[in-house]
């Protein structure tokens, strides 16, 4: 066979000799610019991009026979549960763990581009830091307070149907989805004004899951005050991608209207004088 | 004392954030919605007048003209509208511009209708702007060397006046005036998309709907109110651009003669 390229060696499946055409965005590091190199990848039965990307770094040469360096990604669960492996297939938000190449063939895709997620900065080709994600969860108080100096005892009693309404939330694994389809959620360069743009949906949905926590409640009236302010609830635009690319499929649009209920009441209590 | 949360920072902007986010969403729907539905209904007269009295001495012109003089019986009207209208309009616009500024939108990579009407509101919002001013500018405040054929809009002449403006002559359509016309059409259009689509997410913003059933069911109603709202509004479009001056303004003449003259007939 003369058809496949002498510099694209394939170690197995000669007789498999269908490979996809991968377009991966790169770049070197933070400040450098980004730029593009396709390769060319066999697909193995059960493919998906991560262990595409495996070939990749085992057989880093470009289409054009150019040897380069492995492209580097972040990963760690490879089950869609720690959100680590979160870059854009094809130009769509979503974990490259889960991303089949026989998914993606069934739909008609014939290359696969991969970029780095377009909101948080690039450590390294399809590696990005999403710091900021985890400091607006810490600005949102998104845990329940039980440090202390004594024994609290036992926490109230649940009701299952509460306890049920909180499950789905707590599946969120912050990877990061519905802040990258958002048209409102910004990237924002300087950590400086990580605290004026919009904390999105994820962080939204993350203080009523913690509000409606019996204990957590505690901290309610601090977490609706920072949803009242800038960057909080109210610059929800309303485009609605971000329910529609959760992986884990969190009502996160339910979180913003019941947030966005939440924080009226709070304020209008507080222009009363009503502790809330 | 409780939770002292830090005294919000910033400029007036930042401190009043979330005040400001709120008033604006309930601008839009009282007074500018509310106002947007009643002047659809009194401006489409000139269709639903014709249709609900037939064609006699043109029941459209009248019914019409009989709306617009109720309109301007209101006492303190300018009153009404720097501060039922204008102001909240331009409340409205300046913030919703500066809102619609934060906007990136991803229709390509992620192009779900909701995503879609994200970004139509945006721009129905600064075409719409536009739109209102190039409205009050040559219909209320005179700006004649706007308007085709530089007619002047009055009161008296509701209908005939306004057929001129969008027309750009009395027994002829110019190539102005035809585009006018199409500015209204596309103009009336967005906004009343902008009115449909601000009452959907409204409800969602003030958390009246909260499951994503209802979000849905309240979008079917906003879909209903929407479709009506076009009706009229195209039929006040279409209905004054094929309106005949002449003959509108002997209705107008006959309705502002003295009805205590019997006889006199003009």
């Amino acid at each position: 066979m003369t058809t496949a390229p002498v510099t694209n060696p394939q170690p197995r499946g000669a007789q498999r000799p269908r490979t996809i055409r991968f377009r991966i965005e790169r770049c070197d590091g933070p400040g450098k610019p980004a730029r593009w190199e396709a390769f060319d990848v066999p697909v193995e039965p059960g493919a998906n991009v991560i262990s595409c990307l495996q070939w990749i770094a085992a057989n880093p040469v470009t289409i054009e026979g150019k040897r380069t360096t492995p492209v580097v990604w972040d990963s760690g669960c490879l089950e869609e549960v720690c959100g680590a492996c979160t870059m854009r297939v094809n130009g769509r938000v979503r974990q490259s763990c889960t991303a089949l190449i026989e998914n993606l063939l069934a739909a008609g895709v014939t290359e696969v581009t991969l970029q780095p997620m377009s909101k948080f900065p690039v450590v390294r080709d399809l590696f990005v830091d999403r710091q900021r994600f985890f400091n607006d969860l810490k600005r949102a108080k998104a845990w329940v307070p039980i440090d202390g100096t004594y024994n609290l005892g036992a926490g109230p009693r649940e009701k299952p149907a509460d306890q049920a309404e909180r499950y789905v939330l707590s599946t969120c694994m912050t990877c990061g989805c519905c802040l990258d389809a958002c048209p409102q959620y910004k990237k924002e360069e300087d950590a400086k004004e990580w605290d004026q743009s919009f904390v999105g949906a994820a962080v939204i949905s993350q203080v009523r899951l913690f509000n409606e926590h019996p204990t957590g409640a505690a901290l309610k009236p601090e977490r609706l005050d920072f949803m009242a302010s800038i960057g909080g609830v109210s610059d929800c635009g309303n485009a609605q991608n971000c329910v529609k690319v959760c992986p884990k499929e969190i009502p996160l649009t339910e979180s913003i209207a019941a947030i966005g209920r939440a924080v009226s009441i709070h304020r209008i209590k507080q222009f009363f004088g009503v502790r809330d | 004392m409780t939770s002292a949360s830090a005294p919000p920072k910033g400029n007036f902007l930042d401190r009043n954030h979330y005040l400001l986010r709120r008033l604006h969403s309930l601008t839009g729907v009282v007074p500018i919605g509310v106002f947007l539905i009643v002047h659809l209904v009194t401006n489409s007269s000139v269709v639903w007048g014709l249709l609900a009295h037939g064609d006699k001495g043109h029941a459209g012109v009248e019914t019409f003209q009989h709306e617009v003089n109720f309109i301007h019986s209101l006492p303190a009207l300018l009153l009404i509208e720097v501060f039922g209208l204008w102001l909240p309009i331009a409340f409205h616009s300046v913030l919703g511009v500066y809102y619609a500024m934060t906007a990136r939108p991803n229709n390509k990579d992620y192009p779900y209708q909701d995503n879609w009407r994200y970004t139509l509101q945006r721009i129905s919002g600064y075409v719409g702007v536009l739109f209102i001013f190039y409205h009050v500018a040559t219909l209320r405040w005179g700006w004649t060397f706007l308007v085709p054929g530089g007619t002047q809009w009055t009161a008296e002449h509701a209908a005939s006046t306004l057929a001129m403006a969008l027309r750009g002559h009395e027994t002829d359509v110019t190539l102005a005036g035809l585009m006018v016309a199409a500015f209204y059409m596309a103009g009336v259009s967005l906004l009343v998309f902008h009115l449909a689509n601000g009452l959907w997410t409204a409800a969602i913003t003030w958390g009246v709907t909260v499951s994503a059933a209802a979000q849905r069911r309240w979008g079917h109603v906003c879909l209903l109110i929407g479709a009506g709202l076009m009706l009229a509004a195209w039929s006040a479009v279409i209905g004054f651009m094929t309106l005949d001056p002449a003959e509108a303004r002997q209705v107008e003449l006959r309705m502002l003669a003295p009805e205590s003259a019997p006889g006199t007939d003009p």
